[in-house]
């Protein structure tokens, strides 16, 4: 049994089928690329995934549990984090309260009532900080940051939060080459330890960090395999006729 | 917003701040003796209490309560019940009926009366009992996900009725007259005659006990989590945080505190009145609260303090116009201050220490400014 799988996936907005019918299995420590056109229904599988919206139809098993219908906080606490496409950062505060708040090991009130976060910063936080490289921005409010930075603090507290499984969507957007490269050299060092499934459309990017590749088309999965695979695969390139091949979805 | 930056960088100066607050209203009875005054002083802490309940509501969790008057009434008629009943064999002769009791053709003290003849009984009721009240009210809320203007709709529906319950059971609550002729509250062989400076020590310190775990709370992990739940409720919960459970929890304390403040200001006033938990009153705490800054606990104290005094000085010398220049105030700091009175200090203290991190209109306007007013620009 996978890591986490998807079985006959399912939701419609006002009888729109977004997801229609998605199987997917994702092996622990893989990492998945989701591809396809706009529309195709990436981020909507992510946002199943991770219980922002409620699928219509279909399971979701994570470790073997069924976590179809538990609320997202639950899934969380069970492995499961999130990037946004927006990026999605506590805008009132400071970088450093930002990273605190991600920390969420013990996530009940009981708890963090009697938890005082000091000056000194957790181990765990301080070498997230190496590596995003916000160590001199820590006092400042995210809502200062650049768009980039912004991008870094949030990938900075999925790092600090730990998860297993980590649905990214759009990593790389807006981002200049040497911060792709950066991004992907940070995927490579997940690789293995995290499960992570990626969304995204910058295909140098998928080609570097690439292992497995699934291509979504019209809610459903249309290709599964490796890079090479899914561009010779002639049902992919039917889908994407017209529009030059995958690369240029 | 500058108070977030003040408060998270200079944890000391905060700490500061409350305890100095905390100094200055113990010290009072020191320099006043006027027993009148005293009262006046104690009613105000009460309602400066009541306000930092709320600040702690709406300033850090975005729960904007206008129905603080269910918590600060419930408290108020705890204690009210256990002062008349202290009250009722003078009156009423050894039966022991309060008074509107009888007018109600009432035969005997009804069960939900008898524990409050134990002042231990009433006090814990008074902080509990709207402690209960806001949990179940605010699970059903933040379970459901209401959030922002809804919640401010539902606890002022919330206030409406608790209001009209406590006026329509005239035999249990004394209805529209409420609960009056209180006796003084006891405690070992201390009595707290409202006048006396022991009453006041009761309110300041209440006050500073609350400001103190208040401010304990809100920097606590929890307090930031609150924060940032205000912020953006649903990007909390992918941290695995169960908002509702936070919610409540700030719900339920900020509950606690305002049935305290009720209670002193039942025992200041010596009665409970239904218009404890008239909309005007609720109303005018959020307006306390919110000229003080309600992101901060200190300040909404302040700021009710500040504005029970003026509305008490002003309405003595300026008998027709009084309301009208406590109105201008107010429009003046929601424009110019829209964090209150305390983001003054987050203001001062930033042109203070880091002049040069000035942003681009202020540091133009005070270049335009420098040659007229004859000053360097800073």
């Amino acid at each position: 049994m996978a890591y986490l799988e998807l079985h006959g996936l399912e939701v419609s907005f006002d009888g729109f089928k977004a997801v229609n019918g998605l199987d997917l299995a994702v092996e622990r420590g893989e990492l998945r690329c989701l591809l396809g056109a706009n529309g195709a229904g990436k981020s909507t599988t992510l946002d199943l995934i991770c219980g922002r919206t409620q699928p219509t139809g279909g399971r979701i098993l994570l470790d073997g549990q069924d976590i179809t219908s538990a609320p997202e906080y639950r899934r969380a606490r069970h492995g499961v984090g999130r990037k946004f496409q927006v990026p999605s950062v506590f805008r009132e505060l400071t970088v450093r309260e930002n990273l605190e708040v991600a920390h969420s090991r013990h996530p009940g009130p009981a708890r963090t009532i009697r938890l005082f976060p000091g000056i000194r910063l957790d181990r765990r936080i301080a070498e997230v900080l190496e590596i995003v490289e916000l160590a001199d921005e820590l006092d400042t409010r995210a809502a200062f940051l650049s768009h980039g930075q912004t991008q870094w603090l949030e990938i900075a507290m999925l790092l600090v939060q730990d998860s297993a499984l980590i649905l990214m969507d759009e990593p790389t957007a807006g981002m200049t080459i040497q911060e792709t490269g950066k991004t992907s050299r940070i995927f490579q060092r997940l690789r293995g330890r995290h499960t992570l499934i990626v969304v995204e459309h910058d295909m140098g990017f998928v080609r570097e960090i690439a292992e497995t590749i699934t291509v979504l088309h019209q809610g459903k999965r249309l290709s599964e395999g490796s890079i090479r695979q899914v561009e010779e695969d002639p049902k992919v390139r039917e889908a994407y006729l017209g529009s030059g091949g995958i690369s240029h979805a | 917003m500058s108070k977030s930056t003040l408060s998270r960088s200079k944890p000391y100066a905060q700490l500061a701040a409350y305890l100095l607050f905390c100094a200055v209203i113990l010290a009072v009875p020191s320099f006043v003796t006027d027993a009148f005054l005293l009262n006046k002083f104690a009613r105000y802490l009460a309602l400066g209490l009541a306000a930092a309940a709320l600040a702690l509501s709406w300033g850090y969790a975005g729960i904007l309560n206008l129905g603080q008057g269910v918590s600060f009434g419930i408290g108020a008629y705890a204690i009210a019940m256990h002062l008349k009943l202290k009250t009722s064999p003078v009156h009423t002769g050894s039966a022991g009926l309060p008074d509107f009791m009888v007018w109600n053709n009432l035969d005997h003290l009804p069960w939900f009366w008898q524990p409050f003849h134990s002042s231990l009984f009433a006090v814990a009721a008074g902080i509990l009992a709207p402690v209960v009240v806001a949990l179940l009210l605010g699970s059903f809320m933040f379970r459901a996900r209401i959030a922002g203007v809804y919640v401010a709709i539902i606890t002022l529906a919330m206030l409406a009725v608790v209001n009209l319950l406590f006026i329509d059971q005239q035999a249990y609550t004394g209805g529209f007259n409420g609960i009056t002729d209180l006796a003084w509250l006891e405690a070992g062989s201390v009595t707290f005659d409202p006048y006396s400076p022991a009453f006041y020590y009761l309110s300041a310190g209440a006050l500073s006990l609350c400001l103190l775990l208040g401010l304990a709370f809100t920097r606590s992990k929890a307090g930031l989590i609150l924060q940032a739940i205000r912020n953006d409720a649903d990007r909390v919960r992918f941290f695995g945080y169960d908002v509702a459970a936070y919610q409540s929890l700030a719900f339920a304390v900020s509950a606690g505190m305002a049935g305290l403040a009720g209670m002193l200001y039942a025992m200041v006033l010596e009665f409970a009145s239904p218009t404890f938990m008239g909309v005007p009153l609720s109303l005018s705490m959020v307006i306390w609260a919110a000229v003080g800054g309600r992101g901060s606990l200190l300040g909404a104290a302040i700021g009710a303090i500040l504005v029970n005094f003026m509305q008490g000085s002003l309405s003595e010398s300026f008998l027709d116009t009084w309301q009208l220049i406590l109105g201008g105030m107010f429009i003046l700091v929601v424009v110019f201050l829209p964090n209150g009175l305390s983001s003054l200090i987050g203001i001062l203290a930033d042109r203070l220490t880091r002049p040069a991190r000035q942003t681009p209109d202020t540091a133009l306007a005070a270049l335009s400014e420098a040659p007229r007013a004859g000053r360097t620009p800073s």
